[in-house]
């Protein structure tokens, strides 16, 4: 391991710069500063809410749009009741489709007000139910249409097809399911990420030829209706946003700030810190947790995009990320040379110090869950005993920056503990088999539990059990926060 | 999700719904205004019918509704008693429905109808215009049957049945069966 007390990389510290904050404690008083964070984390919840009930009135406005074309409320025979059935299920699925879009779009109030992770966790949690209802509407149409034409659903199925637009909404349909079967986790597992990415992207295919019948075929959404104007405006929304923050910032981004790799630095087996020039860097925004979707653009690296957080708060043209090889992709990224030019999606992410809520910090991380944590320390205007820093590792290989997060501790006044060794196997825990028999718990690391604020950042399994036990000992929901490390 | 979210987005969607069922549900066929009788004067060989132009009318359950263009037929409707010797084409007035206007012209001869073609049917959108072929047939072999606008309407086809027998019936009112 290589000895960095310090970034090397680090500028020395101008005026106004974070390390300078770091070093002396704020001004402002721990209650104040308290009550600061509940009326912001109020307000983010309160937008936050408003968010989720935009989404449900969204659905409500789909089927209103049904409700309010001229014979649904004549709906007769069993042929009928199919048939404005399958209407509004794939009036209810579009919309949600478009609902996901929007959480997928990374837009900055979404990433603000839930994390982008959460954002992800949602869409994630649409994608079943929205299949399911687009084959609902398929199904009940065929079968709505042919109890009307008495004929069977083989034969309304030919009939559909020679309607014009629809073997086009047979497509879309086919590119969902293709989207959805590919993203179930069993399936995900196996398929290699750019794969799965390739097959996802479709689904802006699928959206986009899935509207034609929508507006051709269908009642709902015809000519001079202020439905179809609202649909189109819908579709205008969603797509406009993606394009906007999904492809058109992230170039801005990019071109903006001319990013190239400046050194790579093996820190541990199968981990390499990754140092990055490049203009104005502090002006990105990032602040302490956040990570960014890097791109190398090498032969060997280009095609796979990584998410990575910042293993330090970026300075005015030096910026380091922190990368463990866990997958093809990331290996390769220990050869990657000097020189290689760098895009970068982001920074996104509510692991930072905005997100606080209480008076005190509590941090835990593990193995290279570290990076976020050491950032966020460093970013973070902190009072002596305000903060405790809980390091996780199941050896002494896997204490990447540790002695980083020991140094800014130290610059801070904040409390640091160390637990090494294999998770028990005795019971389900986050600890090891020694501490668990010595009774360590959350709240006596922590003592201050309740009143803190407490960022969980490692391997999914293990960070779900710390949070468990954090909720378990009573802290509030709006006190956890948990960097998950997915796309 | 938080049951703030969940409580806020169900009472929300609700009042959607409900302002959505207020909007929406307007009849599909709005029945053409009562016309003023045929004239089809003169009790031999051709003559002209012509019907009361356009009219505007509002059908009873609140919704307004242009129906009613100026239709012509020609023929003879006889003015005896029974009007049964009526011979000739009549075509019905337009019947204004979601999915289009509908209308049927009727071939009578000696007071029985032999024919309905349907001059316009409902057009609006692949799937409707997929129905109303289904449907016009069906609608007049029953008409033939009838040999009136007393038929069933065609299920799945409600609102190509309803302009159907609208425009029939008025045409049936010109020819004077």
């Amino acid at each position: 391991m290589i000895d960095t007390a310090r970034p090397a990389h680090r500028p020395e510290p101008r005026d106004g710069d974070d390390r300078v904050r770091a070093a002396a404690p704020p001004a402002e008083p721990l209650d104040v500063a308290a009550r600061r964070r509940r009326r912001a984390g109020r307000r983010r919840s309160a937008v936050a809410d408003l968010l989720g009930i935009l989404a449900w009135v969204s659905a409500a406005v789909a089927v209103t749009l049904w409700l309010a074309s001229p014979g649904s409320h004549a709906v007769s025979g069993i042929g009928g009741w199919l048939t404005d059935a399958g209407i509004v299920a794939g009036l209810v699925a579009t919309d949600l489709v478009l609902v996901m879009l929007v959480l997928a779009a990374r837009v900055p109030l979404i990433d603000r007000t839930f994390g982008q992770d959460n954002a992800i966790a949602v869409h994630r949690s649409l994608g079943k139910p929205v299949l399911y209802l687009l084959l609902a509407h398929g199904a009940l149409l065929t079968l709505g249409y042919g109890a009307s034409a008495h004929t069977g659903p083989i034969a309304e199925t030919i009939a559909l097809f020679s309607t014009p637009d629809m073997p086009l909404a047979y497509l879309g349909l086919g590119l969902f399911l293709a989207v959805v079967v590919s993203s179930l986790v069993a399936v995900r597992r196996r398929l290699p990420y750019e794969a799965w990415h390739v097959i996802h992207l479709l689904s802006y295919a699928a959206v986009l030829v899935a509207l034609p019948h929508m507006l051709s075929v269908g009642s709902v959404l015809a000519h001079g209706t202020w439905q179809r104007v609202y649909w189109i405006a819908a579709y205008v929304l969603a797509l406009g946003l993606i394009a906007l923050y999904r492809f058109a910032l992230p170039v801005v981004v990019t071109f903006r700030h001319r990013i190239r790799v400046v050194g790579v630095e093996p820190i541990a087996p199968g981990v390499v810190s990754i140092h990055l020039a490049g203009r104005d860097l502090d002006r990105l925004g990032a602040r302490g947790g956040q990570y960014g979707v890097w791109r190398f653009w090498t032969a060997r690296t280009w095609w796979h995009a990584h998410p990575v957080s910042f293993s330090a708060v970026p300075g005015r043209d030096r910026a380091r990320i922190t990368v463990r090889d866990l997958g093809a992709g990331s290996a390769r990224l220990g050869r990657i040379t000097p020189g290689a030019f760098v895009s970068l999606e982001g920074p996104y992410g509510l692991f930072t110090s905005r997100a606080r809520t209480a008076p005190s910090l509590a941090l835990v991380a593990s193995g290279i869950g570290i990076t976020p944590v050491r950032a966020l320390l460093e970013d973070t205007d902190l009072r002596p005993g305000e903060a405790t820093v809980l390091l996780r590792g199941s050896d002494a290989d896997q204490q990447y920056l540790w002695h980083e997060v020991a140094d800014l501790a130290a610059t801070t006044g904040s409390r640091l503990y160390a637990m090494v060794g294999h998770r028990a196997r005795s019971r389900e825990t986050w600890m090891t088999e020694e501490d668990v028999r010595r009774g360590v718990t959350l709240r006596s690391v922590f003592p201050d539990l309740l009143r803190s604020d407490l960022y969980v950042c490692g391997p999914r399994a293990w960070s779900d059990l710390v949070v468990r036990d954090a909720r378990l000992a009573g802290v509030p929901e709006h006190q956890i926060h948990q960097e998950r490390f997915e796309s | 999700m938080r049951a703030r979210v969940v409580a806020g987005g169900v009472v929300s969607s609700i009042a959607v719904l409900v302002i959505g069922w207020q909007l929406g549900g307007q009849p599909a066929v709005t029945a053409p205004a009562q016309q003023s009788t045929t004239s089809g004067s003169g009790t031999t060989g051709t003559g002209t019918g012509t019907s009361g132009s356009g009219s505007t009318g509002t059908s009873g359950s609140g919704s307004t509704g242009t129906s009613g263009s100026g239709s012509t037929g020609t023929g003879t409707s006889g003015n005896a008693a029974g009007g049964s010797s009526a011979s000739g084409t009549f075509a019905g007035d337009t019947a204004q429905t979601q999915y289009g206007p509908v209308q049927v012209q009727i071939t009578v001869a000696n007071g029985k109808i032999t024919d309905v073609t349907a001059l316009q049917l409902t057009d609006q959108g692949g799937r409707s215009v997929q129905i109303s072929q289904q449907a016009a047939p069906i609608l007049r072999q029953e008409a033939l049957q009838a040999q009136s606008a007393q038929i069933q309407s065609v299920s799945g086809a409600t609102y190509t049945s309803e302009g159907y027998t609208t425009s029939l019936q008025s045409a049936i009112d010109k020819a004077g069966l």
